[in-house]
């Protein structure tokens, strides 16, 4: 597995995508965050009654223990910049034909999927480090007496980690099945900005059923709910969506797995 | 004599395109061989299967006696088809990731493998600068890093100039000198020719011929004669005992007697000329080219 990860990290280490992507990610999760930021702070810091109001009533959500919370769910809005390195990660190895001579010099097709899967890994913590950072950094920097509770939700760390792995690996997917890097790409932006929200939108607004919730992203979306302070526009639902994580950690799980045994079932029966 | 390659009635298909046709022969140990055949006629397809980049539908292939396997693979140097590195990367960074997953060599053996195939100067810019020419150095300097005992290459010479061919030419007839075994596909006759010991012609995915250059080149003596009277030659040896047809070559002049293998007498032969009142202005004992044998294989 060592070597595994030796190999992976000589091919990622000098490719300039990597290094792109790290640098988006960096801004961008702070970045989406601040801007939440500011308008939980332009309605709190209101002269009149409805500040304060707000801000009894939300707590704040950059604070620990809810940083941990918000910041996840803002931050993965963003997965698609490390989605689109992973479709350029396995889209290359066909376009240089380098899997196959991956497999030529002496891996078996087994080693490569684990080594992708490796990739995936190491993008996935490479992005969580980067939302472990900001969600700290706003719990120790917003205005907020109580940072002795900032262990309190440090679940969201996992839950991110296993939605960042799993939606990544549904990239992956699209990457390996397809091939063609703009193709998988587009189909994979187009689907997580559109298609599904549209999707689950229609079956739960007008077919009245929660079916939407096993969409391919949905699934693992569904590990980081809508932050508290927006929960409270319909607190049921949000009540609701709490009570299903442990539910969707399973399902996640499944899905996550059913994929990558699919990706080497494929690859054992595939000419390279 | 010791296999190091041994294929078994492999088959594989593309669709209705039979690619493969039940081909088997024995690769010996310390042999240069070589598979000639046109276009599509499926040499790189069985390198790709004894190689595990491509499954056959039927049959079997060892490799030192055993089954295909990634570490009888780590065992051969490979240049299959096309130079295949990450295109962002030097050649010094390709060859670590080749030399981490073969496990052939080490840093010090890079270097070597670089400057044997004259990329030193090179060794640090990014793949993607290089010419054809440099890929194809860079892939055969990859399958000869540290130093295997088995290397496959398929159309080395391909994109090279013409001093890079005859270095290479050189370069395969001095690892074969050192035991190595070197199994190469090419559509090139010439250099086949040069440099097999062994060699197997294919023809749309079936197997016509395999063996010591030797044995398949020479079924046949040649004998060629040139004589005022051309017509009057090939007269007088129609009929004549171990004849097996004439050509006539216009173009230069001489007729060419086909005569059983070791059935060529040239002093028999020109006696009989001279007892026909023909005097030769010409006669020499030829060997029939690889040429001349695959032409003749593969048009049939």
């Amino acid at each position: 597995m060592l070597a595994l990860i030796k190999i992976e990290w000589l091919k990622i280490k000098k490719y300039p995508a990597f290094w792109w992507m790290l640098g988006i990610v960096a801004l961008t999760y702070p970045g989406i965050n601040l801007m939440f930021y500011r308008i939980f702070l332009q309605i709190t810091t209101r002269k009149d009654m409805t500040g304060a109001v707000a801000k009894s009533l939300l707590g704040n959500p950059f604070a620990f223990p809810e940083t941990w919370h918000s910041v996840g769910y803002f931050s993965s809005f963003f997965v698609m910049i490390p989605a689109i390195l992973v479709i350029m990660i396995i889209t290359n190895e066909y376009q240089y034909k380098t899997h196959r001579q991956n497999v030529i010099d002496g891996w078996s097709k087994e080693q490569f999927i684990t080594s992708k899967i490796l990739d995936v890994a190491i993008i996935t913590i490479v992005a969580s480090i980067m939302y472990l950072l900001t969600a700290a950094g706003y719990g120790f920097t917003v205005q907020d007496d109580n940072k002795a509770n900032w262990m309190e939700e440090i679940k969201y760390i996992p839950l991110f980690l296993l939605q960042t792995f799993a939606q990544l690996t549904i990239a992956f997917l699209l990457g390996f099945l397809i091939k063609k890097a703009f193709i998988a790409l587009g189909i994979f932006i187009f689907y997580f900005l559109i298609i599904e929200n549209i999707a689950t939108g229609l079956l739960k607004n007008v077919v009245k059923t929660s079916v939407g919730r096993f969409l391919p992203l949905e699934i693992s979306d569904k590990l980081i709910p809508v932050p508290k302070f927006l929960g409270k526009i319909d607190e049921a639902s949000y009540n609701q969506n709490l009570a299903e994580v442990n539910e969707h950690i399973v399902y996640t799980i499944l899905l996550t797995a059913g994929i990558w045994w699919l990706c080497y079932f494929v690859y054992r029966k595939r000419d390279l | 004599m010791e296999s190091v390659l041994s294929l078994n009635a492999i088959s594989k298909s593309y669709g209705k395109i039979k690619a493969l046709n039940n081909v088997s022969y024995n690769v010996p140990k310390g042999s240069v061989f070589g598979i000639l055949g046109p276009n599509g006629s499926g040499k790189t397809t069985m390198l790709g299967i004894v190689l595990n980049a491509l499954q056959a539908d039927t049959g079997s292939f060892s490799w030192f006696g055993m089954p295909g396997s990634p570490a009888t693979r780590k065992r051969i140097g490979s240049l299959l088809e096309t130079p295949n590195f990450y295109h962002y990367l030097s050649a010094v960074d390709n060859l670590k990731i080749t030399q981490a997953i073969s496990q052939r060599g080490n840093e010090e053996d890079i270097h070597k493998a670089l400057e044997i195939v004259k990329l030193t100067e090179r060794k640090n810019t990014r793949f993607s600068t290089y010419s054809l020419g440099m890929k194809q150095r860079l892939a055969i300097g990859a399958a000869l890093l540290g130093n295997p005992e088995v290397i496959v290459f398929d159309e080395p010479t391909n994109g090279l100039d013409p001093v890079g061919i005859l270095e290479i030419r050189e370069l395969i007839k001095e690892l074969a000198q050192q035991g190595k075994t070197i199994i190469m596909a090419s559509h090139l006759l010439d250099e086949v020719e040069k440099v097999c010991t062994h060699v197997a012609i294919m023809k749309r995915g079936t197997l016509l011929t395999a063996g010591a250059v030797d044995e398949v080149l020479s079924n046949e003596d040649i004998v060629e004669i040139s004589a005022a009277n051309m017509d009057k030659m090939v007269e007088i040896f129609t009929n004549y005992t171990g004849v097996t047809h004439i050509k006539k070559q216009e173009s230069n002049n001489t007729i060419q007697l086909f005569l059983k293998l070791g059935e060529a007498n040239l002093e028999a032969v020109n006696k009989h000329c001279f007892d026909n009142g023909i005097v030769l202005n010409h006669l020499v004992l030829k060997k029939k080219s690889l040429e001349t044998k695959f032409f003749e294989l593969t048009n049939n």
